[in-house]
């Protein structure tokens, strides 16, 4: 049974393509090795989209037409992702967008589904976290200009201001972006007293350096685009200790699939797996329960993971879908001598609806 | 804030005007852009970082880094450029992006997709001046910038070298009559051109603490802009135009924030001069001035 995959393996954002296709492979021989689905093994299609859009609407239109898969995971950003959806839509094959954030993905169809939670629902606990958990009144943002960075600023201001801080200043920055430290002594001459950093790693750790040549102590509240081991905890180290983050994936967890995947992932790779191949493996632990559960053609795949309740993952548990859009708790993590531990987790039900 | 933001736009200024260098000097000989020099840049940082993890010693990663760079360049400029210079300036310049698109994948496939971080100690002090702190980098980088570049000047001012650069830069074919070597005078100018791209590489993977197979990306088109804004191949003017575009930079962002992006920035300013000094900064060696 095939399963079609892309990824961004070449190119700037290869380190995330690589991981995520390193986490594709593990999970794909992981369910095989247990018996597959059904008595059925699954094989892997994998295409490098070179975080092109129209490499993915290439690769798309091969995987209906020539591979002829029974359903695909991405493994890429919400650019590709956007591209592809209306492919797969039309050919009816059910999709899982393992970490790509934008609403507009699962909003295609009745077969997108996205395995992450939205932008906007990480951007409102991220205000809870700063706000409510850490105390800041005066807040100053500084996001990456995609819309990973737009739609968490989005669900970050609305609580924000529901929770009566102030925003002093909203700022955008480039992918690349190595210079912080103008834009935090401007945000602190501002009156800024707490910080949110939508950044993802490599824009983070330059964040990270600013901050320390400018000796900064205010609460810092970042996102799942900075929880990768290799490209942030480890090369920032004790340097962003107190730094609280948003992520599904939970290190300290103490459910066996979790502590399983991060023993296989490192035993193989190497390395510490990061948060989008986690999701990545995910995606697939859904789908295989998705078959097993109703059935291993396309309609039947999507109906399994409509029905998908409860369901304990990598990336925590999976309440429920609506509208293609996951449900669960955001977990929030907190630097302590150079190493991410749970922080606090947020339920409310308000929040984490999308 | 003004005090912190003139050593931060001096100090960006400072990698920018290293970056730059190299190729406007290779402009200034062959009157060609060799955008493959900020392959250069890359190979230099990667050289470094390994020999800094097999060695702990940041002179010896910046010596083998040039080094390598080095020979990177006299081998481009052998086996790429040489069969192809007389083609006009045109083939040549696609041939040094192709060749700088192809290295950034061989990094890939051979150092890896994921940035490795480049943990190097300076064994310099942090240093405060009017309420504005210099970290150990900065102050490294502000060294070897200032060194480099009197050094530069220095080399095509007053050394017969600088004579030949000038003289080959100004009429390659009288040069030659002359007597001049000029194939070898372009492969030292190859030689300098890809060594300092290989000091810039190891300083940006240190201040950066950051370095990874497409880190050539930013510098590969910032370099043109500067290049284009000193005065094509006037080594002097693309010093000055890259201290220009590091202080406008780092002050835009501190006191307006990122209005737009960042390298658009450069660009403007590009813009703008161009309008009202269409030659440039300084212009050109070969214009005659």
């Amino acid at each position: 049974m095939k399963i079609g995959f892309f990824a961004p393996e070449s190119g700037f954002a290869a380190a995330d393509g690589a991981s995520a296709y390193d986490s594709a492979q593990l999970a794909v021989k992981d369910i095989n090795a247990a018996g597959g689905v059904n008595g059925r093994q699954l094989q892997l299609v994998n295409y490098d989209d070179a975080s092109d859009p129209k490499q993915a609407v290439t690769i798309a239109t091969r995987l209906v037409t020539q591979d002829k898969v029974t359903a695909v995971v991405s493994g890429s950003y919400s650019d590709q992702t956007l591209a592809a959806a209306p492919i797969f839509q039309r050919a009816s094959i059910p999709v899982l967008a393992a970490y790509a954030v934008n609403p507009g993905i699962p909003a295609t169809g009745d077969y997108i589904y996205q395995q992450d939670f939205n932008g906007i629902v990480e951007g409102r606990a991220g205000a809870v976290a700063l706000i409510s958990n850490l105390g800041a009144k005066k807040v100053a943002i500084i996001a990456i200009k995609n819309d990973f960075g737009t739609s968490l600023v989005q669900g970050f201001t609305q609580e924000a201001k529901a929770l009566g801080a102030t925003i002093v200043a909203t700022d955008y920055s480039q992918f690349g972006e190595k210079d912080f430290a103008p834009i935090l002594s401007r945000d602190k001459s501002k009156g800024a007293t707490g910080f949110y950093m939508a950044q993802y790693y490599s824009e983070g750790q330059q964040f990270i350096n600013g901050w320390n040549t400018l000796g900064f102590k205010y609460p810092l509240v970042g996102t799942e685009g900075i929880d990768s081991t290799t490209q942030f905890f480890e090369p920032v180290g004790v340097k962003a200790d107190g730094l609280v983050f948003t992520t599904p994936f939970n290190r300290d967890s103490t459910e066996p699939v979790v502590q399983n995947y991060i023993k296989a992932f490192t035993a193989a790779y190497g390395h510490a797996p990061d948060m989008v191949g986690a999701t990545t493996y995910d995606s697939f632990l859904v789908l295989a329960q998705a078959m097993k559960a109703k059935g291993t053609s396309p309609s039947q795949i999507r109906d399994g993971i409509a029905a998908t309740t409860n369901f304990v993952g990598v990336t925590g548990t999976i309440q429920k879908y609506i509208k293609g859009q996951v449900v669960k708790a955001v977990d929030l993590q907190i630097i302590k001598g150079g190493v991410p531990h749970q922080y606090a987790t947020l339920d409310n039900p308000q929040l984490i609806t999308p | 804030m003004v005090v912190s933001s003139l050593i931060n736009g001096i100090v960006l200024g400072s990698l920018y005007a290293l970056i730059a260098l190299g190729p406007s000097l290779l402009y200034g000989i062959l009157r060609i852009l060799d955008i493959a020099n900020v392959a250069g840049l890359t190979l230099g940082a990667y050289t470094g970082l390994k020999v800094f993890n097999a060695t702990h010693s940041l002179l010896a990663a910046l010596v083998v880094a040039m080094l390598a760079s080095a020979a990177f360049g006299y081998l481009l400029q052998r086996f790429l450029y040489r069969p192809i210079l007389g083609r006009g300036p045109l083939i040549p310049l696609i041939a040094s992006i192709g060749m700088f698109i192809a290295m950034e994948e061989v990094f890939r496939l051979v150092f890896g997709p994921y940035p490795l971080d480049f943990p190097a100690p300076v064994p310099l002090p942090t240093v405060h001046v009017g309420g504005a702190v210099v970290t150990g980098v900065q102050l490294l980088i502000l060294i070897v910038g200032v060194a480099v570049l009197v050094g530069t000047w220095y080399a095509l001012r007053r050394t017969r070298l600088g004579l030949l650069w000038r003289a080959t830069s100004q009429d390659r074919e009288t040069a030659s009559a002359m007597g001049v070597n000029t194939g070898l005078v372009i492969a030292t100018i190859f030689l300098i051109g890809y060594a300092l791209a290989a000091i810039s590489g190891v300083l940006l993977g240190v201040n950066y603490n950051t370095v990874y197979p497409t880190m050539g990306d930013i510098p590969a088109y910032k370099m043109l802009a500067i290049i284009v804004l000193g005065g094509l191949g006037n080594p002097l003017g693309t010093i000055l135009a890259a201290m220009l575009i590091g202080l406008v930079e780092t002050f835009v962002v501190s006191y307006v924030g990122f209005v737009l992006p960042r390298d658009a920035i450069a660009f403007i300013v590009l813009i703008v001069i161009l309008l009202v000094r269409p030659q440039g900064l300084l212009p050109g060696e070969s214009s005659g001035s």
